[in-house]
């Protein structure tokens, strides 16, 4: 620097004495020879003056400050970013995307990214089972059940997991709709409307005229309590309660034989046998939830329990009876000749109890003889035989269940049959109770008969929707017409609302307050977890205004109130002081549950031998046909309709989806002449049905089984015309019951209707294709004398005498070590009744879109896990099983290598992961997947289902928040619940500890009803988990293909007499 | 000592001694006068049956590979299949120009440029459907190695990548080959070019061609060494089509039988297409002097031989699977002939082994109509065969109670047309632009084209040793 500087120097010194030379001068005074310029050629001064610096003229002077913006650095800044500011805010409307609010102050126990649990109870059903309910910042987005709850423990039915989607159902009423002019209908205020109708009703009360409120059972005191100010302000005030496919024959000949009260729980854990008869307690008859827990504690061989028998006796094939031990087909009309011939047996021959003393009892007997039953009806003896001795030799042990539709008649018969055996002692105490008793068939006459002669002032359906339930006989429908004023109260449109004059709209379960008694010994709470999301009202709060008989007298918290003044004076009256009572209250609320403090002291029941003797009409075969209405476990009685996830899931015995249809048997076919699809018209004395036939194997000659539910007609766009309205063949049940009829005409019809299953159907008894889950060791089974007398039978029939080391696969493939936690689940196939839970609760938790009957015709399907079922033996005679499937997570994953993009790994903790964001589609994966359980959204589902209703904003709440929604063209399948494993990761890194295995539930696990899913770290020697998976009884599906999967399934074990597994088979 | 000059005089491979201008004027006749009607007629009906598929393309874009019939078992049909059909008709074309180039079978000249020009269109059609069969086809570039922000490879053990690495490689090598064999008649049409425009075209085409002594030498040199490099293609890339099913766990994919078994199907698949198409263009362009019924008869041999090994190849996987004792194995292989494709199974395996042992026949090797219904035929059995080996085998796979069935939809059956239509839109175009017979070559095996020793009427038939 200083060097040049000084060169700088020099040469302005030169300049300014004037002593400038030619360059050349200054050196050795030559012209250049070779030059680049002619300014260098005549040794210009400024050239050779510049020649000499390194840097231009001008480079290195310095800046002028005077010519820079006055504008200092920081300020520059400042002014910068604040105009980006400006301009990012301007350019994007954040204005349009809604309020954005974080919380001022936080609500308690709230923290962002953390699902808050409430307690509430399911109003889908009389059941009445306990709920969790999981919210994300304010969303209820799952349901579980309430683990608190007494008799459902944790667990819910489908109908209660899918519910989350009747919430953002955006085909909910969301305002009150005046119908009064049916061609335009439209949409009135609440004050307005409350004004009209208290007007009407104290019309209607002061002129005489009846007020009909129709309702379904009343399990609410509260509610009770609500119905009976009403009918104090309005004294003309009567309440029609009903139950569609309920048990009012069960209970009504328990009320005959015991003198009072409902049929009671049966305590199933304690059967050592049972026997059912034409009941499906498993799925959809009585209380499912509590049933198929309690009977698949019978059936766990982890607990070393000896394991509950089951025979069932049916003409319908259902899924209780395709899990049973001894299952035999009989016609549903020849069960009743079936309980006599066996009271006959035990009465007469043995000679069991008390009864066989009583004249009026065994008078009845005397024409019923067990071993002509037998061979009359074809029927294989030693079965039978078994069945006698069982029931003989396990007195209180030992239960006769007979399913909810068949008549008064038989259910005596049943009711004398357990006395005679001693089951009486496995009634529960507990008694089902109903607030107001279900109306009778005369009862609901009397209410048309009011209807027609105009004695009617108003009709209130209080969340019910006779027009579509009740039987056709009753003419409910028509008489409607005569009623001056039809008040609705509805979440979505149907037949009755319709059919009136105004239209309410209510809350659902998740915007409502409520109690309920189920039982007598407890009550359980229902709250709100969300406000209203439309300008909706609960039902006892539309019916307290007006019991107040002012349109002022609504609040917002009216109910809230009443309620808990009802419970302050009833439940929890023990607390006098406000505060105490508050105390109570929140714990109330939060556990879900409060147990009756007084139970009515134990009364040992009496057996009215009169029911029996003053028994007349009986149920006995008749004609060629027997008509059986059973209840949908899906749809229930046709409430849920319009929930597309319950639309889609599919029926646990026929895999149908969207639609019903009459089941009959290969024989009944082929003598009716019709094939499957085929439309056959149905004919009773209460309405006829044109209905497709499904051919189902192991249903009784000349049974026809119709599930209930379907065919609504007036509803939202998703359950509008799916399937076929069963209930036009219901009856009034004077004859036998609503739901059985075997004065049945039935005849070919011309056409045909595709009726859809998820799982093709191959003629299973064709050499061909015979006993191939068998033979491709897909379903392992065995006998429990088997399993009892050789643990390892599996074991060896599996590997043989090889060694545990033995068993490691020699694979050219380096096997990743999974040090730390390993991921397995183990289904226990002795537990798992085929039921579907799982799949329904792996729907809501996993944002699995609805597919629509069309692309299940196309075979696909998106949910995520599937029942299996495998048929064996013949189509008349056929034994079931069933199995779970979902993504096995193989160690040796075959989807894996072959995806180009590798977007489907495992991670170390031997999960095998999909990124959506990766996936190109080729669906490589899935055609290699031997358990094809990975599925492919061939379109966006969401927007090709009923044109996109499943895009609409509502639905979009409804989401799943920890889970993507997938886009089109995107392979996805179960992650094992990735999302709570990550969870359960998130808090043990915060309490600086290692995951365990045991705090991660997976969605289908919590929701089994039977507990027969279990999840967890195969690495963790210390868990209970740990003993299930290394179970003697454990084999994976498809070992020759040498996937490693780490869902390990228990054998089936039947309890049979035989000590083979093949003789089980045959 | 009888001596038949017959059994040893190699037949003429250009019949009627055309003189060498004859022979450029009748190759380059077609691409020197207006299209007639026929050719404006075929290729209104390709046009036809190429915009049929871009609509059915363009539905599937907009709304998913659900518009086509695929589902659950059945995740590949119409597209693989379509696939894989072409990728086998693009054989042909290598294996006549490289490995008969090697061999030196010099009949491979008439047909060379024409099956070489197939095998392109081919490779196009079928490398469309990888493409358009994935759920999102706009992230089809992450099948290739690229490095990325996000840090992820591809997959080097799937298959699939291996098919586009294969694929695009075969392509390449394909394209130069028939790119500079093009180059001396190119020069040709330069050179006879009479429009400007014409002229201009083939002048950059040519690369300035000279026809110098030079030029050939460089020529020749560079048309061996590809030769070279695209024999092993000839066979690697049905291999490796062939591992997209053979490295699957699937029975009927899952088989080591797979890739000589599929090359030998591509081979006799092509060998069906190029008799197809040039049945109908040397009898449409009167080029039956040069495209002769020797070729034909050679090339329906070829036909008998490759379908003979098809037809072990089909025995040996029965064969295999009864022996293997493999119940899956087993079944998919009786679910072929008794399930309920058993009629896809029948074509197959009429059209592709039964009906082309007629060919033993020399009076059908030499009849036209016969011919071309036989490979006719054997174009559909062999789009059967890959409808078999692939629906078939995924139909009813391990789970019976996943077992499905397949339908194609209107959209699959017009993507199917639509291939045609693209890959015969291309070869009319092709017919008009290029020579479809090599000039050059085929002015080197006329009679008397190559240097001739004059012989002494009385000598032994060799020139006789200098002394």
């Amino acid at each position: 620097m200083r060097l040049r500087e000084e060169r700088e120097q020099e040469i302005m010194d030169k300049k300014d004495t004037g002593n400038i030379l030619p360059a050349s001068s200054d050196e050795n005074q030559k012209e250049p020879n070779y030059w680049r310029s002619f300014r260098e050629l005549y040794n210009d001064p400024e050239f050779i003056k510049e020649r000499n610096l390194e840097f231009s003229k001008d480079e290195t002077s310095p800046p002028d400050t005077n010519s820079l913006s006055r504008l200092s650095r920081r300020k520059f800044l400042a002014l910068m970013s604040a105009s980006a500011a400006v301009a990012a805010a301007g350019c994007s409307n954040y204005r349009d995307k809604g309020v954005l609010i974080p919380y001022n102050s936080k609500p308690e126990s709230v923290t962002i990214g953390n699902p808050t649990f409430f307690a509430s109870t399911c109003d889908g059903c009389s059941n009445a089972c306990g709920l969790l309910i999981r919210t994300i910042e304010g969303r209820p987005i799952k349901v579980d059940g309430n683990p608190d709850h007494p008799v459902s423990k944790g667990k819910v039915c489908a109908i209660a997991q899918a519910s989350v989607m009747n919430l953002y159902d955006p085909e909910r009423l969301k305002n009150p709709v005046d119908r009064t002019d049916k061609g335009n209908p439209k949409d009135i205020a609440w004050g307005e409307l409350d004004e009209k109708i208290i007007g009407a009703l104290k019309s209607a009360a002061a002129g005489g005229k009846e007020i009909s409120i129709v309702a379904n059972s009343i399990i609410s005191p509260t509610a009770k309590k609500v119905l009976d100010d009403f009918t104090v302000t309005y004294p003309t005030t009567k309440i029609y309660s009903y139950e569609p496919y309920g048990s009012e024959t069960k209970n009504s000949a328990w009320a005959k034989c015991y003198g009072a009260g409902n049929y009671p729980p049966v305590q199933l854990d304690k059967a050592k046998i049972i026997l059912s008869l034409e009941s499906d307690f498993l799925i959809s008859d009585g209380n499912k939830v509590e049933a198929a827990r309690l009977f698949a504690e019978g059936r766990d061989v982890f607990t070393g329990k000896e394991f509950n028998r089951l025979y069932t006796v049916e003409g319908n094939a259902s899924l209780t009876g395709l899990n049973s031990d001894y299952r035999l087909i009989l016609r549903t009309d020849l069960i009743e000749d079936f309980v006599w011939c066996l009271l006959n047996e035990f009465l007469i021959k043995q000679r069991l109890s008390v009864f066989a003393s009583d004249v009026n009892i065994t008078s009845k007997l005397q024409n019923y003889s067990l071993e002509q039953f037998i061979s009359a009806n074809n029927l294989p003896k030693e079965v039978i035989g078994h069945l006698v001795s069982d029931l003989s030799k396990n007195p209180g042990t030992s239960i006769v269940i007979g399913g909810s539709l068949l008549p008064e008649s038989t259910h005596i018969a049943i009711n004398l049959l357990n006395e005679v055996l001693g089951s009486s002692k496995l009634y529960s105490k507990e008694k089902n109770v109903h607030q107001i008793p279900i109306s009778t068939p005369s009862e609901i006459d009397l209410l048309i008969s009011n209807l027609k002669s105009g004695k009617t002032g108003v009709v209130i359906h209080y969340d019910t929707n006779p027009v579509y339930d009740f039987a056709k006989e009753f003419g409910y429908a028509d008489a409607l017409k005569n009623a001056p004023l039809v008040i609705t109260m509805a979440h979505i449109i149907n037949e009755s609302a319709d059919a009136g004059n105004y239209v309410l709209p209510l809350n659902t379960m998740f915007e409502s307050w409520g109690d309920f008694q189920p039982r007598n010994t407890f009550f359980s709470t229902q709250q709100p977890v969300i406000a209203p999301l439309y300008n909706t009202r609960q039902k006892e709060e539309i019916l307290l205004t007006w019991a107040k008989g002012n349109k002022d007298a609504f609040k917002a918290d009216l109910y809230h109130q009443y309620l808990m003044d009802n419970w302050k004076a009833t439940v929890l009256s023990e607390f006098k002081n406000e505060a105490k009572f508050n105390n109570a209250w929140s714990a109330a609320l939060n556990d879900g549950v409060v147990m009756s403090k007084s139970v009515a002291s134990d009364v040992p029941m009496q057996f009215k031998n009169e029911a029996v003797a003053s028994l007349n009409s009986r149920m006995t075969k008749n004609g060629d046909f027997v008509l059986l209405l059973t209840k949908s476990s899906t749809l229930g009685d046709g409430k849920h309709a319009n929930n597309g996830w319950l639309q889609e899931l599919s029926h646990p015995v026929t895999k149908v989806v969207w639609d019903n249809y009459a089941a009959i048997s290969t024989q009944t076919s082929k003598s009716l002449g019709v094939d499957v699809n085929d439309l056959v018209k149905i004919t009773t004395s209460s309405g006829e049905l044109e209905i497709p036939v499904f051919i189902q194997p192991g249903i009784a000659e000349g049974v026809i089984a119709i599930t209930s539910g379907y065919g609504r007609t007036v509803c939202g766009v998703v359950g509008k015309d799916a399937g076929f309205d069963s209930n036009k063949l219901l009856s009034k049940g004077t004859k036998l019951s609503p739901y059985l009829n075997n004065d049945v005409k039935v005849e070919k019809s011309s056409g045909s209707y595709d009726v859809i299953t998820t799982q093709d159907y191959y003629p299973f008894d064709e050499p061909f294709y015979k006993d191939i889950q068998y033979e491709r060791e897909i379903i392992q089974e065995g006998t429990y004398l088997q399993y009892k007398s050789d643990p390892d039978f599996l074991r060896r029939e599996i590997h043989g005498e090889a060694k545990e080391e033995e068993l490691e696969y020699g694979s050219i493939n380096k096997q990743y070590k999974h040090t730390g936690v390993k991921w397995g689940m183990v289904i226990d196939l002795n537990k798992c009744t085929g039921c579907s839970e799982c799949a329904a609760a792996c729907n809501v938790e996993n944002n699995i879109p609805i597919v629509g009957k069309d692309q299940v015709k196309k075979r696909r399907m998106m949910q995520w896990i599937r029942l299996d079922r495998y048929y064996s033996g013949t189509p008349e005679v056929p034994k079931a099983n069933f199995q779970p499937m979902l993504c096995q997570h193989c160690d040796f994953a075959p989807c894996e290598n072959v995806c180009p993009v590798a977007a489907t790994t495992h991670s170390t903790d031997g999960i095998n992961g999909m990124a959506y964001n990766r996936c190109v589609g080729t669906r490589y994966c899935s055609n290699n997947c031997p358990y094809k359980v990975r599925r492919f959204n061939y379109f966006n589902f969401r927007d090709r289902f009923r044109d996109g209703i499943q895009l609409e904003e509502s639905y979009s709440l409804m989401a799943n928040p920890e889970v993507t929604v997938r886009s089109r063209g995107v392979m996805e399948k179960c992650t094992f619940c990735l999302q709570r494993i990550m969870d359960e990761r998130q808090v043990a890194i915060q309490e600086n500890r290692m995951v365990k295995g045991s705090n991660v539930k997976t969605a289908c696990q919590e929701a089994c009803n039977s507990n027969a899913i279990y999840f967890g770290d195969q690495n963790d020697k210390d868990s209970d988990f740990y003993k299930f998976n290394n179970s003697n009884l454990g084999y994976h599906v498809l070992d020759d293909v040498k996937t490693k999967p780490n869902v390990t399934y228990i054998a089936k074990l039947k309890n049979v007499f035989e000590t083979e597994k093949s003789e089980a088979h045959n | 000592m009888s001596f038949d000059s017959t059994y040893t005089k190699e037949l003429p491979l250009v019949e009627n001694n055309p003189t060498l201008r004859q022979i450029d004027d009748a190759i380059l006749l077609p691409t020197q006068i207006k299209p007639l009607k026929g050719w404006w007629i075929a290729l209104g009906l390709s046009a036809t049956a190429l915009l049929i598929g871009a609509v059915a393309l363009g539905l599937t874009f907009y709304y998913g590979i659900g518009m086509w019939g695929n589902n659950q078992p059945v995740g590949w049909a119409f597209g693989i299949v379509n696939f894989v059909f072409w990728i086998g008709i693009g054989h042909a074309g290598t294996l006549i120009s490289a490995i008969l180039l090697l061999f030196r079978q010099k009949w491979r000249t008439g047909i060379a440029r024409f099956a070489e020009a197939m095998t392109i269109f081919a490779v196009m059609t079928a490398g469309i459907f990888p493409v358009i069969h994935t759920g999102r086809p706009w992230l089809a570039g992450y099948l290739i190695p690229l490095p990325n922000q996000n840090g992820v490879w591809v997959n080097f053990l799937s298959p699939l990548l291996w098919d586009v690495f294969a694929v695009s490689t075969y392509f390449t090598i394909s394209f130069l080959f028939w790119s500079i064999g093009l180059i001396p008649d190119i020069a040709l049409m330069r050179d006879r070019a009479t429009t400007k425009i014409k002229k201009t075209i083939y002048s950059v085409l040519s690369l300035g061609w000279t026809n110098s002594n030079r030029n050939w030498s460089n020529y020749e040199r560079a048309y061996l060494i590809l030769a070279g490099i695209s024999t092993p293609l000839v066979l690697s890339v049905h291999s490796i089509v062939s591992f997209d099913f053979a490295v699957s766990v699937l029975p009927g994919w899952h088989t080591t039988i797979f890739p000589p078994y599929f090359v030998a199907g591509a081979i006799f698949s092509g060998f069906g297409m190029v008799s197809t198409v040039l049945i109908v263009v040397r009898k449409a362009f009167g080029l039956q002097h040069i495209i002769t019924m020797n070729h034909l008869d050679t090339m329906n041999k070829i036909l008998l031989a490759t379908s003979t090994m098809v037809g072990y190849s089909y025995m040996m996987e029965f064969f295999i699977a009864w022996y293997s004792g493999n119940p899956f194995e087993m079944f998919a292989f009786a679910n072929r002939v008794l399930g309920p494709y058993n009629w896809a199974w029948s074509i197959m395996v009429s059209c592709n082994v039964l009906i082309p042992q007629l060919f033993w026949f020399k009076k059908i090797r030499r009849s036209i109509p016969v011919t071309l219904v036989i490979v006719l035929l054997v174009n559909v059995g062999m789009w059967f065969e890959r409808f078999v080996i692939i629906v078939i085998s995924l139909h009813r796979d391990f789970l019976p109670s996943s077992w499905g069935i397949f339908y194609p939809t209107i959209t699959d059956l017009s993507l199917l047309l639509g291939s045609f239509g693209f890959f015969f839109t291309f070869l009319l175009l092709f017919l008009k632009t290029f020579p479809l017979v090599s000039i050059s070559e085929v002015k080197g095996v006329t009679e008397g084209a190559q240097p001739t020793i004059h012989l002494h009427p009385h000598s032994n038939g060799y020139p006789k040793e200098k002394a």
